[in-house]
């Protein structure tokens, strides 16, 4: 089936979209990307909705960011001015759109590789001659996330028992109450971090300069169409937008 | 006396005159330890919190000072052998280590990939590999979890993958670090029946222990006390 495609095949995938997102700089373009992402995202059975209430707030911080680079591109014809200076331009403008098509398309094409479970993301790479530590660094981050984020939750809420109502309290306040956040967490991802890599010494990690794989990842035949369109299409697109 | 050992019995593991204190410390956790363990016991390990027990366990199996630093004297051997003149991946062979949070030994996404762990960084072939995933599995129970992500599991059978795993590493001692402080009563329940079945295969277990009712399964129980270890029970008494 289609929608088992090998991890590679995935990571090939999510290159292309994201070389195509860097490389062009036309909104029509963007558009037609974010939406073969969307349809490819949503054809390997994505959990879109998922990423996009978990991304919320990035775009939030992205939608800031676009409008003040809007507000700094001082090119193109000037659509709000005060006191003859302008504000907001219609190069930035299209710069801001722009800027947001290509995180969307980033953040939706990286939901692709999320679909595939890590430790398949991390054999393809080692398959592909990538070091394991390397590998093994990247889905050790991506297995203890959460667990770090919990743990981030519980210290505010102890902080939040204790009376003081985050939400509530003015800026400057909040920058002070999230400074005590700072040696609990730290000092919990040491003792983490010490406990792990106690643990994988144990197991001996790294004992040998090689090790055996109990997991062994084949791409199919539909792989390799799959990753030959992919680089087809982004060559072609390429050459075809520089003629 | 904890080194009133039968000398016809195969000795797992002999500690001789062993003292450590950490490098920031001048006082001695451990001072002067002499204790013999023999194949196929469970050995209870009590003390007070600080005590030094879990440094006398990572004394013994090599993490200190081979991964954390100090000062070490006195002799630890494993059936006979300096573990000075041991490489970490040697020890690690022989003895597994199980610590008391699951979720800081337990680092891939599926049990059956976990299990793979150890024997992979030992180079184990693939199929010694299925064998050994398979036996672990069958030996703590735990078969139909063979797929299942760890994050799924309870904190109990959480353990019990963590001890799998290192029993995949077919390890001649185990070392148990109060790994069932954080449990329920089933998990506990759970554990221990797996502690014995291993026991009765064999192997040696060294159990640090903070709940009195653990150490039923216990052969002696030795307590750590000032630096010290003394006998303080046996199994007929």
């Amino acid at each position: 089936m289609i929608q088992e495609l090998d991890a590679r095949t995935k990571i090939i995938i999510v290159l292309v979209l994201s070389t195509w997102a860097i490389f062009f700089r036309n909104i029509q373009i963007l558009l037609l990307v974010l939406l073969v992402s969307i349809c490819i995202s949503i054809f390997l059975k994505c959990d879109l909705k998922g990423v996009m209430y978990k991304t919320k707030k990035l775009f939030k911080i992205m939608i800031i960011i676009a409008l003040v680079q809007s507000i700094f591109t001082k090119e193109g014809q000037a659509i709000f001015i005060i006191n003859g200076f302008p504000i907001l331009t219609y190069e930035g403008l299209v710069k801001t759109v722009e800027f947001i098509l290509r995180v969307a398309i980033i953040v939706v094409s990286a939901s692709i590789v999320v679909t595939s479970n890590y430790r398949e993301i991390v054999q393809g790479l080692v398959q592909w001659k990538v070091p394991y530590e390397i590998a093994f660094m990247v889905s050790v981050a991506i297995r203890f996330m959460p667990i770090f984020s919990q743990e981030l939750k519980d210290v505010v809420t102890a902080i939040q028992l204790r009376g003081i109502e985050i939400k509530k309290i003015p800026l400057g306040k909040k920058i002070k109450v999230y400074s005590y956040l700072f040696m609990p967490i730290v000092s919990s991802v040491i003792i983490k971090t010490k406990e792990l890599s106690m643990a994988m010494e144990m197991k001996a990690f790294g004992a040998y300069p090689q090790r055996t794989s109990y997991m062994v990842i084949q791409m199919k035949k539909i792989d390799y169409i799959v990753i030959s369109i992919s680089v087809l299409c982004l060559l072609s697109s390429i050459f075809l937008y520089l003629i | 006396m904890a080194n009133n050992y039968r000398g016809s019995e195969m000795k797992a593991v002999e500690v001789e005159n062993l003292f450590f204190n950490y490098l920031d410390k001048k006082e001695k956790i451990l001072d002067g330890i002499n204790v013999t363990i023999r194949k196929g016991e469970i050995i209870g390990l009590v003390g007070l919190s600080g005590s030094g027990k879990s440094t006398f366990c990572h004394c013994i199996c090599g993490i200190i000072p081979k991964i954390y630093e100090g000062n070490l004297q006195g002799t630890i051997k494993i059936f006979g052998i300096d573990i000075e003149n041991m490489k970490i991946a040697e020890i690690a062979s022989k003895i597994g280590v199980i610590f008391q949070n699951p979720d800081t030994q337990l680092f891939s996404p599926n049990v059956e990939d976990e299990l793979a762990f150890g024997p992979e960084n030992l180079c184990i072939e693939r199929d010694e590999i299925g064998h050994r995933i398979k036996k672990a599995l069958e030996l703590v129970g735990m078969e139909k979890y063979r797929y299942h992500n760890p994050n799924e599991l309870s904190g109990g059978q959480k353990q019990l993958i963590a001890i799998a795993s290192v029993l995949t590493m077919q390890p001649q001692i185990l070392i148990c670090d109060e790994i069932m402080s954080q449990i329920d009563q089933k998990g506990v329940e759970l554990i221990k029946k797996a502690l014995i079945e291993i026991k009765n295969q064999g192997k040696t277990i060294i159990m640090v222990e903070h709940n009195n009712s653990n150490l039923n399964i216990a052969d002696r129980v030795l307590l750590l006390k000032d630096g010290k270890i003394e006998e303080i029970k046996t199994r007929n008494e």
